[in-house]
């Protein structure tokens, strides 16, 4: 019995996921509905929040991007905010106040270090405006960005709106030239069928724009974020998302509201990243168990879907790849997955390379080496992220001095 | 625009872990302590995976062991396939022995025959020299008949006037009907005797000519021997195909012989008709150099450590069996040994693999 629920669940995960690409790919082509209807007219005021820490000269280049804005100067400032950086990134930070005097950049510092969800949550405190922008600050934004963001709150049931994120360096490793199809993927076709329904399941903390009413409702409960007691500084992009929806409000990804980031480019960087995000998945899951009743009444099956599914069919995976393994331990081994992969990647990298040419890739069967990340993704980062719940390690930006 | 350095907004988290409830603490604790654990059982497990990977794709010294009971398909299937070949022998047998009897039967009708044929010969010949000697005196005879029957057939010629004569005189008074009736009588005997003297002639003539080469006679016994001749080839061609159906009849009962005693080295043969428990393993083409008989046999713990040896490899099984890797779960070729395990270590026909010649790792 428990093999066949087994089974079931993850042929109903898999079919919802291909199914998502597909209709994404349909709606994408021939949906006008899934756009949001944009008022460029709007120009609420508005804050970019930018939480810092280690990230050295790379936070200049971002808050360099951001000030060189399509958008009226007045209307918007940005609040950089470090962490107790224990690098430069502090004094760059400074440094960019001073070579930008065009916009109004206010930089501040915790008194301790505390993590990005609290520090966005102190960069708030200092904030007054309708449209608060969150933004990762190793990212490059397009000039349009803000614009398309906050035109995009035209919609009075749109609660937040994210933006599209590309990949700066698509050919730098393998590994970078794996994650941009990812990513690719994920933006212009697997949340295409969540736009369609204003309840995009998780908004990436890089380009993160929240009504000021509806943040300050929910910032308590992002300070009180905590796993039996310990509190809980990740995933809080995935956590504003779930909050919007559970309050009533849509989401949706702006896919013309552009900005680069620079992926990891070694394995054990992008383990630890796709760790953090595996952490908060499945932290996010068992609060959606927890409040399943209020989530299947208030929010669209679409979301209670992927919100469920999602989780629990990268944990059932597991449990399919290891019995797999036991009943017949070289079924990796066979040609099947590597020219589905093949297929699958040699597509997607026409595709990328037609619609996105800064994200070619020049090497689209470097893809191949997916399947390998696959297995050790569904092998280790779950069970890695359900006994590690507990770490507040953000991974990827420890930098030594 | 003025440039702003903002007051550091401090709300540590520090404050919620220092207010952690004691039950908290308690469940952290224990979380902590079980995912340590299952953190380790994973990587345990993944090198555990690895290590056995990668030991059973060099060691070649490996066999699995198989148990064989009489009940098993593939037994009872070859019990019924030896079944079937005894009974073929059997037929066959009563078949060849029936094919020899009828042989013997034949050769012996076709001396018999062969016999006859010298005696027809001399018979030929014997009729040939009398008719040799026969036939001038009947011609001559013939001749001689022809001519007396020439003078007869002109006297017969005046017979109508004798009789018309008779008729006168009877007419005249000068013979009494008694005379007349007489008379006439002699005269038919004498044209009587005129048909069957050219009877006798035709007679002759047929006679003279039963005496020439293409007589009658001499015909007749060339017929006979003809007919025996032929039915002495006649049996030559049954003799020969029934020769070679024997002779084809023996080599298939040697044939399926051959293949019975073969058959009975067979493990499958031994399992359906041995009272003894036996113990078989597959040993893959790979690993064969260590099945020797003889070499010792290694039963281990968790198919690779703390190994103790169980018994020796009996005899070598020729037939190749296919059979499912233990490990890696692919189709293998190879080939059956027989395992003579010591009466306490039969619980190693159970394991998964057992090692032939050593122990794999030494200890």
């Amino acid at each position: 019995m428990a093999p066949v629920l087994m089974w079931l669940i993850l042929v109903l995960c898999l079919v919802i996921s291909i199914g998502k690409y597909l209709l994404g790919l349909v709606l994408r082509l021939a949906h006008p509905s899934t756009k949001i209807r944009k008022d460029y007219s709007l120009e609420p005021t508005v804050s970019v929040l930018m939480p810092c820490y280690n990230e050295g000269k790379t936070v200049y280049e971002t808050i360099e991007s951001i000030s060189r804005s399509n958008y009226p100067s007045h209307k918007f400032e940005v609040i950089a905010q470090d962490d107790c950086s224990a690098d430069d990134s502090y004094e760059w930070m400074l440094k960019a106040q001073r070579d930008f005097p065009g916009v109004r950049i206010r930089v501040g510092r915790n008194e301790e270090n505390c993590g990005k969800a609290r520090t966005v949550c102190n960069a708030l405190v200092h904030s007054r405006a309708e449209i608060i922008i969150s933004i990762d600050s190793d990212c490059i934004f397009h000039p349009e960005a803000i614009r398309e963001l906050t035109a995009s709150f035209s919609e009075p049931k749109v609660g937040s709106v994210g933006g599209r994120v590309g990949v700066r360096n698509p050919n730098e490793s393998v590994i970078t030239a794996i994650q941009t199809i990812v990513y690719y993927a994920a933006f212009e076709l697997y949340k295409i069928p969540e736009n369609w329904t204003r309840s995009v399941c998780c908004i990436s903390g890089c380009l993160f724009a929240i009504r000021r009413e509806l943040l300050l409702e929910i910032e308590p409960a992002i300070r009180a974020r905590h796993w039996f007691g310990v509190p809980v500084n990740q995933g809080e992009d995935r956590f504003l998302t779930h909050q919007t929806l559970l309050r009533g409000y849509g989401t949706y990804i702006n896919n013309d509201a552009l900005c680069w980031t620079t992926v990891p480019t070694t394995l054990p960087v992008l383990f630890k990243q796709q760790l953090r995000w595996r952490r908060s998945i499945v932290r996010d899951f068992f609060f959606t168990l927890r409040s399943l009743p209020q989530h299947v009444f208030k929010l669209h099956p679409n979301t209670v879907l992927t919100l469920v599914l999602t989780p629990l069919g990268a944990i059932v995976a597991l449990l399919v790849v290891v019995t797999s393994l036991i009943s017949d331990p070289m079924a990796w081994a066979g040609p099947m997955p590597m020219i589905t992969a093949l297929a699958i990647a040699a597509v997607l990298s026409w595709w990328i390379k037609k619609r996105s040419v800064r994200e070619t890739i020049a090497h689209p069967l470097a893809f191949g080496a997916y399947i390998a990340w696959a297995i050790a993704s569904s092998l280790f980062l779950t069970p890695l992220a359900l006994c590690t719940m507990d770490s507040a390690d953000w991974g990827t930006r420890v930098k030594t001095v | 625009m003025a440039t702003e350095t903002l007051e550091p907004e401090v709300k540590p988290a520090k404050k919620a872990a220092a207010a952690q409830p004691l039950h908290y603490r308690f469940i952290l604790t224990t979380y902590r302590i079980f995912a340590i654990a299952a953190l380790y059982a994973v990587l345990l497990g993944v090198i555990a995976y690895a290590f056995v990977m990668g030991f059973y794709a060099v060691n070649s010294s490996w066999a699995a062991p198989v148990i064989l009971t009489a009940t098993d398909e593939k037994s009872l299937d070859f019990r019924e396939k030896l079944i079937t070949s005894q009974q073929s022998i059997e037929d066959l047998k009563v078949d060849a022995a029936k094919m020899e009897a009828g042989l013997k039967e034949m050769q012996a009708h076709r001396g018999a025959l062969l016999a006859l044929e010298p005696q027809i010969q001399r018979a030929i010949d014997a009729e040939r020299k009398h008719d040799t000697a026969d036939l001038p005196q009947l011609s001559s005879l013939d001749r001689q008949k022809l001519a007396d029957d020439a003078r007869t057939q002109k006297l017969l010629a005046q017979l109508e006037d004798m009789e018309a004569n008779i008729e006168k005189d009877l007419a005249a008074g000068l013979i009494t009907k008694a005379d007349a009736a007489s008379q006439l009588a002699a005269l038919n005997q004498t044209a009587t005797g005129y048909t069957d003297s050219r009877i006798a002639e035709v007679l002759l003539t047929d006679t003279e000519l039963d005496k020439t080469p293409v007589g009658g006679t001499i015909v007749d016994a060339l017929e006979k021997q003809a007919e025996l001749r032929s039915e002495a080839a006649q049996l030559d061609v049954a003799i020969e195909v029934a020769e070679k159906e024997l002779t084809e009849d023996n080599r298939q009962i040697a044939r399926l012989h051959d293949a019975i005693v073969t058959a009975k080295l067979s493990p499958y043969y031994l399992i359906a008709t041995g009272k003894n428990l036996l113990y078989f393993a597959f040993v893959p083409y790979d690993n064969q150099a260590s099945a020797t008989p003889g070499s010792p046999i290694y039963d281990c713990y968790l198919n690779m450590i703390l190994c103790r040896k169980v018994g020796v490899v009996g005899q070598r099984f020729a037939g190749e069996e296919q059979a499912t890797h233990p490990i890696f779960k692919t189709q293998i070729r190879g080939f059956l040994i027989q395992m003579e395990l010591d009466r306490a270590q039969a619980e190693a026909a159970k394991s998964r693999t057992v090692f032939l010649g050593r122990k794999p790792l030494l200890f």
